[in-house]
């Protein structure tokens, strides 16, 4: 099972907005509860406009979620 | 599990099924028949039935649930086809070697019409298989 280089806090962001599940950050963003699976297990990278939408509903900036480690 | 990946499961159980019963009977046919017609209407059979138990198949598991898919099935889905193209082009290039090989030297048996339209129905499932294959590898242990 390979990681990717993309590091994330979505599972920490999603407790401090309110405890929003998997299910209704992938409603807010537009895409299947095993896509936010897999971003949060960092066994895949999203597109920008999808990591956008993960920080927009999280309500915070970019990299503030997302952080890249080569 | 997604709908996709149902479907990729569903699709592969039902083609294996279906060309576990399919190829035994259409080599023989090829080998001992020299009708076509025998291998056309077992082909059309085995299509149209096919067809009718992957509908089935897809329009329940669309009704128990959504039936979206998004980027990360869209990537899952171009890099199963890329793995897929690569098992077609392989087994129709051994095919055609074969055919312009025996040609060549003139054995006394050389491959007939309707055997050489079975492997190619064979070598096409077999990329079908090698799609849903690296699709469900993909969903299971890499995610795409």
């Amino acid at each position: 099972m390979s990681k990717t280089n993309v590091r994330n806090n979505i599972r920490t962001l999603r407790f401090q907005t309110n405890e929003m599940t998997q299910q209704q950050l992938a409603e807010h963003v537009g895409v299947t509860r095993q896509t936010i699976v897999a971003i949060e297990k960092e066994r895949y990278s999203p597109s920008l406009e999808a990591a956008f939408k993960i920080a927009a509903a999280l309500g915070q900036p970019l990299d503030a979620v997302f952080r890249y480690e080569p | 599990m997604s709908f996709e990946e149902k479907s990729a499961w569903g699709s592969l159980i039902a083609i294996g099924l279906v060309a576990y019963w399919f190829f035994p009977a259409a080599f023989d046919i090829a080998d001992s028949s020299d009708n076509p017609a025998d291998l056309f209407v077992l082909s059309i059979g085995c299509i149209v039935g096919l067809i009718v138990v992957e509908a089935l198949y897809h329009s329940v598991i669309a009704s128990r649930g959504s039936a979206d898919s998004d980027e990360r099935d869209a990537l899952i889905s171009l890099r199963a086809e890329r793995n897929s193209g690569w098992v077609l082009a392989i087994g129709l290039f051994w095919l055609v070697g074969h055919i312009v090989t025996v040609s060549a030297v003139d054995v006394p048996e050389k491959m007939g019409a309707m055997l050489i339209a079975v492997w190619i129905l064979f070598t096409l499932t077999v990329s079908e298989f090698a799609k849903l294959g690296s699709q469900l590898w993909y969903y299971r242990v890499d995610a795409g």
